[in-house]
């Protein structure tokens, strides 16, 4: 970020905060994609926040910047461990593009550090506990909401919302994926009932959750969420295909899936495991996808066109799944 | 012998061998992801030019015998058509296992070891 910038974000921030001598002392950017940037911002009086924002070219989906800020206040006011969100500016001449600051928080999300680790998090006991509890709290957000009205309505029956969402992005790729019906005809087929919504993350698993040796230190990532079925989040945890290698630790890799369950107070089983094969496929969807974006030129990259060679493996398990739920 | 050998699939599986064993423990450790990929990618290829292609053919004639096609095959997923039950759900079952089988041989080798 060049002078004249860092000179407009040091007002906009002394302004916001009615701190008229703050200083921003160190900047440093943290981690960039193609879409969004992480910036380390050292402020004066030991401040130690996060600025989060868009690259320029892609202002088309800044206002994502605002949703998330939402989300992360939302959450917060519901006791989740995420970072305190601080303040949001959509105003985007100040820096570039809309931001927003929130507190920085230490620790790991790394995954494949996170299953091997038997003291992250407090020990796998313990942090299952905690992520249940987590999950808990992100689920006793309802709608209706105001301030979340960007999720849009809310389904009447999440179950088959889900089948019908995975069948439109399937009608969306360019080659048939006979298994992913197979799979979804399934849950069609065995969808439990209608369930009130709530909050679900979306992407609450093992590499979105930064631990430290105490705990939970925070809950990334919340593009992804949407009015669903609170077992959605449970079954996407609990996936075989998001344990990274560690299967006998059901919950993430990290723990054991009753103490998840424990935490997180009613569960029903039955429902947990509908969602468990919905994560197989809807995981495998977004794989395709991925490897859309290579194949296609959007984005050439080695990892996206590996991540299609997930597929299969994925398939595989849908498979199984599927026959061992016939069978039962 | 027309072609030069050793040919592609003995040319990955060497090149690999020289990536993992002198190549990777002397690259910088903030490298050796993008190492691992391209150790990755380099067996996925060797495997796919290793496979016996004639499992495609066959897999398309057991969808055309189902549907016209495979995207009226998957279209007849959807609807139900072969739903447990059905006189060809078996037949249906057992093609989609050959064909994942087939497809993880070359992607995902591993998946099959739990199966």
């Amino acid at each position: 970020m060049d002078e004249a910038r860092r000179a407009r974000l040091t007002d906009w921030l002394r302004a916001a905060t009615g701190d008229a001598t703050l200083a921003i002392e160190g900047m440093a950017l943290l981690s960039g994609g193609a879409i969004q940037q992480n910036w380390a911002l050292d402020v004066s009086g030991g401040r130690a926040w996060v600025l989060r924002t868009d690259n320029a070219a892609t202002l088309a989906v800044s206002h994502g910047r605002a949703q998330e800020f939402s989300l992360l206040r939302a959450a917060h006011e519901a006791g989740v461990t995420v970072p305190e969100p601080l303040f949001l500016c959509e105003d985007a001449t100040v820096t570039g593009a809309p931001f927003f600051v929130m507190r920085r928080v230490a620790g790991t999300a790394a995954a494949h550090r996170v299953v091997r680790s038997e003291t992250l998090g407090g020990g796998r006991d313990a942090c299952a506990r905690a992520l249940g509890r987590e999950l808990a709290r992100i689920h006793s957000i309802r709608p209706p909401r105001a301030d979340l009205g960007f999720l849009g309505e809310a389904p009447s029956d999440p179950c088959r919302a889900f089948v019908a969402d995975q069948r439109a992005a399937l009608d969306r790729q360019r080659h048939p994926r006979p298994v992913l019906e197979w799979g979804l005809r399934h849950l069609e087929r065995t969808a439990p009932p209608p369930i009130a919504p709530v909050l679900v993350h979306n992407d609450f698993r093992t590499g979105n959750i930064m631990l430290d040796e105490g705990g939970v230190t925070a809950v990334l990532d919340w593009e992804f969420s949407l009015w669903s079925d609170p077992h959605a989040d449970l079954g996407w945890l609990c996936a075989k295909c998001w344990r990274f290698g560690n299967d006998a630790q059901e919950a993430g890799g990290i723990g054991p899936r009753a103490a998840l369950y424990q935490g997180y107070g009613q569960v029903d089983d039955a429902r947990v495991r509908w969602w468990e094969l919905a994560a197989h496929i809807r995981w495998a969807s977004i794989a395709v996808d991925q490897a859309e974006r290579h194949i296609s030129g959007v984005e050439r990259s080695l990892e996206l066109a590996l991540t299609g060679h997930m597929v299969p493996g994925l398939e595989w398990e849908i498979l199984r799944m599927v026959e061992a739920r016939d069978a039962a | 012998m027309l072609r030069e050998p050793p040919e592609g699939p003995d040319l990955l599986a060497t090149a690999r061998e020289v990536l993992l064993n002198d190549i990777l423990p002397a690259v910088p450790p903030e490298k050796a992801f993008a190492a691992r990929m391209i150790a990755n990618a380099m067996a996925i290829a060797g495997r796919e030019a290793a496979q016996d292609g004639a499992w495609q053919e066959d897999a398309t004639t057991r969808m055309a015998a189902l549907a016209s096609d495979a995207r009226a095959f998957a279209a007849a997923i959807r609807a139900g058509r072969f739903d447990p039950g059905t006189p060809d759900h078996a037949q249906v079952a057992a093609l989609l296992n050959d064909m994942t089988r087939a497809r993880c041989a070359v992607s995902a080798p591993r998946a099959l070891g739990k199966g």
